[in-house]
């Protein structure tokens, strides 16, 4: 699957440059009723970054996907794409934006490659050439004359992404598209995005698998209840809070020593008994020289890291709660 | 793995500068419409509906002497079993394809995927309308082609040649344009109808179902319930109130734009309206397509999609 390469990016419409923002929200709000749904949501996305969307269920990661797609007006606030407005600008706009919402939506009475057919009509017709080359990338040619009613749910994702690829788009917005594939369906998905992304395309992606988010996410905006917690480089969100762990000999009189410091507080062992720390001035080489001039050479020194699912969870009070 | 162009730099450019075709939605609709099995089980069982007729006619003893005896007549009631037949098996044909354009679309989510390729929600249900008129206005002249050659093959066949048909009059014309204006009519009316149904529903299932619903409570259900209301209050006014309906309007149109010019009027009707004129007719089938079709529209273009 997805080895077929895409088509060269950079003809027709003029690209942004790199690092541009391409997405982005003005405190854009959906309220139902008595419940907002999305609550003065700024989000920035900037060409060429997969950006991660993450949020618990019913945080209104969906809500705000639709909006940006034009599928649920707003209550307040504006979304721009590749710098227009998309409530003045919608026809000229969406059409360069390829979409995976939810599950995918198809008709099941209907070949995979007439699926393709039937969506390309809406903007006038696709080549065939370019149906073949969708097909291919997503490992579909050899199923394409079947009904779309006796694919598994993987192949159902992968055509759904066909679609979303179909006319050859500057930005992807993926709701869950690793949803229903196996492990190396997983896998290649990942090397598509991070290829689409070499290209100069900008991905929004949501998904629940947060280590694959972890894994290809340049940035992420986490949002729960409606509003956004954070936003920012995966990087800076694993990456832990200014604490070191330590390896060496005699930890319990590390400790012991650290612990007297100011700074060393909050200092600790963990069940291998390696020592975690924070640093004399928050930097790992003043560490090394506090413990080295107290007779303690450490072993090994790395700043402490959490996995994003940690953190995930930490921001979202166990992904249901309130805000923290 | 380098990156490689697919196809052409003149087709890139094309497409990725494509916009919303509404000629390609129209297409587009047409094409799904044309995958359906169902769509070609129908129109399988229309011809057999239309064809059986003449081939029992062929096959009767009595056909050649009812043609040779009264030649305006037999064509009159042919020329109205026709445009009866298609009236009310394209009626059902049409309830099915706009349930199918537009509320399956819902029901699938596909509805997501289409608008967000930057249609205009106007523009998108205007696009499925036109096609289900175009499916219409095809299947009608189809059906005319049809019927006027196995009129031509049952003159031939059952007397050895064409010349009954010259006995034919202007008038018998003029009542064949009235017929057939009266179920383009009626049609109509059956698309915008189904369409409301669809859109309201937001699914197959209950724009189908309540589409389907329609005619048999408005032709049978309610004006029964009015008959009785009629016998045991001894009023009128309920009778009168069924002058209003749709479903006998659109029965008795035919019948009320030929009062005098033809001889035979059937009227496929439970509850015939005597004095039913055209202009009360097509006002009321009038009111009733403009409340379908602004209720469509107003809907499609306000409503948030969450399919």
């Amino acid at each position: 699957m997805f080895d077929t390469l895409m088509a060269a990016p950079g003809t027709g419409t003029a690209r942004p440059h790199s690092g541009a923002i391409v997405l982005q929200t003005h405190n854009l709000s959906k309220r139902y009723a008595q419940r907002l749904a999305v609550n003065n949501l700024n989000l920035a996305v900037r060409q060429g970054e997969i950006f991660g969307f993450l949020g618990p269920n019913g945080a209104g990661k969906t809500t705000t996907i639709r909006m940006l797609l034009g599928l649920i007006a707003p209550t307040a606030g504006s979304v721009e794409i590749l710098g227009q407005d998309l409530v003045t600008q919608r026809a000229r706009i969406l059409p360069r934006v390829g979409a995976l919402i939810e599950t995918p939506a198809l008709y099941p009475y209907m070949s995979g490659r007439d699926n393709l057919r039937a969506f390309g009509f809406l903007l006038g017709g696709v080549p065939e050439k370019r149906i073949d080359a969708v097909l291919e990338i997503v490992g579909l040619r050899a199923r394409q004359k079947d009904r779309v009613r006796t694919y598994s749910l993987g192949m159902k994702q992968r055509l759904g992404v066909a679609v979303a690829l179909l006319h050859d788009p500057d930005v992807l917005i993926l709701d869950e598209p690793a949803n229903g594939l196996d492990p190396a369906g997983i896998v290649e998905m990942r090397d598509l995005m991070h290829r689409l992304t070499a290209e100069g395309k900008t991905i929004l992606f949501s998904s629940h698998l947060l280590t694959e988010v972890q894994q290809i996410c340049t940035r992420v905006a986490i949002i729960n209840l409606g509003q956004l917690v954070t936003e920012t480089t995966v990087e800076d969100l694993v990456r832990g809070q200014g604490e070191f762990t330590v390896t060496l000999e005699r930890p319990q009189e590390a400790l012991a020593l650290i612990r007297s410091q100011p700074w060393g507080m909050n200092a600790r062992l963990d069940t291998s008994n390696a020592l975690i720390t924070p640093a004399p001035s928050g930097r790992g080489r003043d560490l090394i020289l506090f413990l080295s001039s107290a007779g303690f050479v450490p072993d090994t020194v790395t700043q402490t890291t959490h996995d994003l699912e940690q953190v995930f969870l930490r921001l979202t009070n166990n992904g249901s709660g309130d805000v923290k | 793995m380098s990156i490689a162009t697919m196809y052409g730099s003149t087709e890139q450019l094309r497409l990725r500068s494509a916009r919303p075709s509404f000629a390609g939605i129209v297409y587009g609709e047409i094409f799904k419409v044309s995958r359906q099995w169902l769509t070609w089980v129908m129109f399988v069982l229309w011809l057999g509906a239309m064809c059986m007729p003449a081939v029992f006619m062929i096959a009767a003893d009595g056909t050649g002497s009812a043609l040779l005896q009264t030649p305006p007549g037999f064509y009159y009631r042919f020329m109205e079993y026709d445009l009866e037949v298609l009236r009310a098996f394209v009626g059902i044909f049409l309830i099915i394809v706009t349930a199918n354009v537009i509320g399956l679309e819902y029901q699938l989510g596909t509805i997501r995927i289409q608008l967000a390729r930057g249609i205009g929600r106007i523009q998108l249900l205007s696009a499925k309308l036109l096609a289900i008129v175009i499916i219409a206005l095809a299947l009608f002249v189809f059906d005319i082609v049809l019927q006027g050659l196995l009129t031509l093959a049952v003159a031939g066949i059952v007397t050895g040649n064409f010349d009954t048909l010259r006995t034919l009059t202007p008038a018998f014309w003029s009542a064949t344009e009235d017929y057939m204006l009266s179920t383009l009519i009626s049609m109509g009316a059956t698309i915008l109808m189904a369409a409301c149904m669809s859109v309201a529903g937001r699914s197959l299932s209950i724009g189908l179902s309540a589409a389907l619903a329609w005619f048999p409570l408005d032709n049978v259900g309610l004006p029964l319930m009015l008959v009785l209301a009629s016998k045991v209050t001894h009023s009128n006014f309920w009778l009168n109130v069924i002058y209003y309906f749709l479903g006998p309007n659109l029965n008795g149109l035919g019948a009320a734009l030929l009062p005098a010019k033809a001889p035979v009027k059937a009227v496929l009707s439970i509850f015939p309206l005597p004095d039913l004129t055209s202009t009360h007719a097509l006002l009321v089938i009038l009111a009733y397509s403009a409340v379908f079709s602004v209720t469509a529209f107003v809907l499609t273009w306000k409503r948030d999609v969450k399919e």
